[in-house]
């Protein structure tokens, strides 16, 4: 695979078809989510809390909807930036055949791949700050926390929005998309410590979770309760899989459009 | 369009899948205001090679030169001044008629303003103008086709490809989708087109290249090409014994071969009418004389019809 230079105005103008498409059907778009972490808080927050009280987090107690606001982020980030990629990016690649149609323009394989991802991104990091922004009016989330933590946001829609181009790469038919569901995204949404430490869980499978690249991203967006000892390594492992997903992602769908 | 008018130059394309060479030796160049056709049956390589002419197909072997690019290396920049219509129809279904080209517009760095004009001007010449606020899903198979011409006239391109533009469509529509397309021509556009319809080619075409099996088997304008290999005028019969046809075409120095339900065979240049009046005496179930056609051409030259 060639990987042509790509240029800014390329890039910009294949996400900015993506904004517009979603620009106008912005409610729709908007809504879940919103909603999905309004349910979430409501469930958890104020279903579990009560039953639980608090949790303990790095040697300290905090309240369990405390707790969990940063792992709602992360899961609205993962949903989002993973669905876009899979989903949205397979419809445009196999049915409406967008990727085909902006080769026909003076684009390159990169900005089309890059316009994509970075729409990917832009989906999961609306949601992460959305969900974000619930998380603060129910002041378990203080803005400045959120502000700081946008980085972060954006390195998570990254990852997971490259994971789910990989998957419109390697899958044939739409419903083939369910199963990295099933078997990654699934596993990460219920193990990663979203909504209970990964000390509770046996050791094995508390290990195994925690090399689960959204463990990394929950532990680094619950900072404002402490930060783990070897943070700087879950940063870098982050970056280390936005960067595998990636490259994987590209070299699997480059021969869908090039051969 | 056609100031710096530029042509394109395929050096010697071969594509290789596997063990199939789908693609195999093709040479040609085409002009400013020409119109060539690539003429063949479905899995001659006529796709594959205009894949190649704009670069999202990489030739195992050769090179297409178009103005100062040379593919597929610089086929990004290359496309800067080409208008595209694949075979399938890959408009926006999220978008209207008019945003269809305004969006699209955008790649070309043709924004706001004048975006909108060029999209207005377009929808008038390809006569999309009242159908500027529906959706996609909501035009005929003719209008899309006619959309997705004016989406590939965005940038005012030197030269335009146009992959089997009418299949699939109503006679009226193939009539309009003709005239926009001898329009461009008129303007100095250069146009390649693949068809393996016949009529479309002889109508359309400045110059033909037949192909079979992913090589060129003759080449030429379409009248000349009639008359080098067919010569004017054939005769279609049925209900004479083939033994008898046979021959006729060996003692009249013509050629003979089965079609359909019975036989053709061409008619020397004869004033007498010799041959003609001869096969009538042996009172055949069906005579027709016709003008020869490509189709007689890439008959002789290949034993099939075109499909």
């Amino acid at each position: 695979m060639k990987l042509i230079t790509a240029t800014p105005w390329g890039v910009y103008t294949v996400w900015w078809r993506h904004f517009q498409v979603y620009r106008s059907t912005w409610l729709v778009s908007m809504l879940p989510p919103l909603s999905e972490p309004l349910v979430y808080l409501l469930a958890f927050g104020y279903g579990l809390t009560p039953l639980v009280g608090e949790v303990e987090y790095l040697g300290q107690s905090v309240s369990y909807a405390r707790f969990i606001a940063p792992g709602m982020i992360a899961v609205g980030v993962l949903f989002q930036s993973f669905f876009e990629g899979a989903y949205g990016s397979f419809i445009r690649l196999n049915f409406q055949k967008t990727w085909q149609a902006l080769l026909t323009a003076p684009l390159s394989f990169t900005d089309v791949f890059l316009g994509d991802w970075l729409w990917a991104t832009t989906k999961g990091t609306i949601a992460g700050v959305l969900t974000g922004l619930v998380a603060v009016l129910a002041n378990l989330y203080a803005l400045q926390h959120l502000i700081l933590s946008l980085p972060l946001i954006v390195l998570g829609s990254l990852l997971f929005g490259a994971f789910g181009l990989l998957v419109t790469g390697v899958v044939r038919k739409v419903d083939q998309v369910n199963v990295p569901i099933f078997l990654a995204i699934i596993p990460m949404f219920t193990l990663c410590g979203t909504y209970f430490p990964r000390s509770t869980l046996p050791p094995l499978l508390g290990a195994f979770a925690g090399i689960l690249p959204l463990a990394s991203l929950v532990d680094l967006l619950r900072w404002p309760l402490g930060l783990p000892q070897w943070w700087p390594l879950l940063l870098l492992w982050l970056v280390g899989w936005t960067v595998l997903l990636a490259r994987l992602a590209a070299m699997r769908i480059y021969p869908r459009l090039f051969s | 369009m056609t100031a710096n008018a530029m042509s394109l130059t395929a050096y010697d394309l071969w594509k290789q899948y596997d063990h199939a060479a789908v693609v195999q030796g093709i040479s040609f160049t085409l002009q400013p205001g020409e119109i060539l056709g690539l003429l063949g049956p479905n899995g001659a390589g006529k796709t594959t090679t205009v894949g190649m002419l704009f670069g999202t197909v990489i030739p195992t072997k050769g090179f297409v030169k178009f103005g100062p690019w040379q593919l597929p290396a610089q086929g990004q920049m290359a496309r800067a001044q080409m208008g595209i219509v694949t075979q399938e129809d890959n408009l926006d279904p999220d978008f209207t008629v008019f945003n269809n080209l305004t969006h699209f517009a955008h790649h070309f760095r043709i924004t706001g303003k004048a975006a909108r004009e060029r999209a207005g001007e377009l929808l008038a010449l390809v006569n999309l103008e009242e159908k500027a606020k529906a959706q996609v899903d909501d035009l005929s198979g003719g209008m899309k086709r006619r959309l997705v011409l004016a989406r590939a006239l965005l940038n005012k391109p030197q030269i335009v490809f146009l992959d089997e533009p009418t299949t699939g469509l109503d006679p009226d529509a193939r009539q309009d989708f003709w005239r926009l397309v001898l329009h461009l021509k008129d303007s100095g556009c250069g146009i390649l087109l693949t068809t393996h319809y016949m009529d479309e080619a002889q109508r359309l075409c400045d110059r033909i290249l037949l192909l079979q099996q992913g090589k060129v088997i003759d080449e030429g304008p379409p009248a000349d090409l009639v008359t080098r290999v067919i010569g004017h005028e054939v005769a279609e019969v049925e209900g004479v014994d083939d033994a008898i046809l046979k021959h006729l075409a060996d003692r009249y120095s013509t050629w003979h071969r089965n079609f359909g339900s019975g036989h053709l065979i061409t008619l020397p240049d004869d004033p007498s009418d010799e041959l003609w009046t001869t096969i009538e005496s042996y009172h055949p179930r069906r005579l027709l004389r016709r003008q020869a056609n490509l189709e007689d051409v890439f008959l002789r030259l290949t034993g099939s019809v075109l499909e």
